[in-house]
């Protein structure tokens, strides 16, 4: 995972030396990239031209570089750890050539569009 | 602006800090892996 803003690499640095109380995000394992041209965000579509600075977009890009998922919340709405690693893990599933329902967690069945009546007959409440 | 679901993602290279040091960070050091990009507004601000 990566995270990137319009911002330096220097206040990238100064952001992840700051305590967590004081609105820092210390102890950060992941790295921040400096979009200081904003070419990043405009490719990505998620650019706001007028003042300048980033949405709130996701992007889960497989091995092959692809975008297999994506979404885009505004400035105020923080996104959600579980909801993103859910993407995520449907998204790895779906690599196996399955289909990820609604609803579906890892550890629960997805299904095999060749078999799909099986599914149903198992998970039918 | 259009989807960018099932299309190469664009390419980027860039400089960036990790835990205190600066590198730089590309979308070609993660071939073959599986990549979560989240983009914010602005550092300082409520995550």
């Amino acid at each position: 995972m990566i995270g990137v803003s319009i911002d330096s690499k220097f206040s990238h640095k100064a952001w992840m030396e700051s305590p967590r109380a004081k609105g820092g995000i210390g102890g950060l394992t992941i790295p921040l990239l400096a979009d200081l041209n904003k070419t990043m965000s405009r490719d990505y579509g998620v650019l706001l031209e007028g003042p300048g600075i980033a949405l709130r977009g996701t992007f889960f890009i497989d091995g092959d570089g692809v975008v297999q998922a994506e979404a885009v919340n505004n400035t105020a709405i923080g996104r959600d750890g579980d909801d993103i690693l859910r993407t995520l893990l449907a998204a790895q599933e779906s690599k196996k050539g399955v289909v990820c329902p609604m609803n579906w967690k890892k550890g629960r069945d997805a299904i095999n569009p060749k078999e799909a009546a099986k599914y149903f007959e198992k998970n039918a409440k | 602006m259009a989807s960018l679901v099932g299309q190469k993602a664009p390419a980027f290279k860039l400089d960036a800090c990790l835990k205190g040091e600066f590198k730089q960070v590309s979308l070609e050091d993660y071939k073959g892996k599986w990549l979560v990009v989240a983009f914010y507004p602005l550092d300082f601000t409520f995550v």
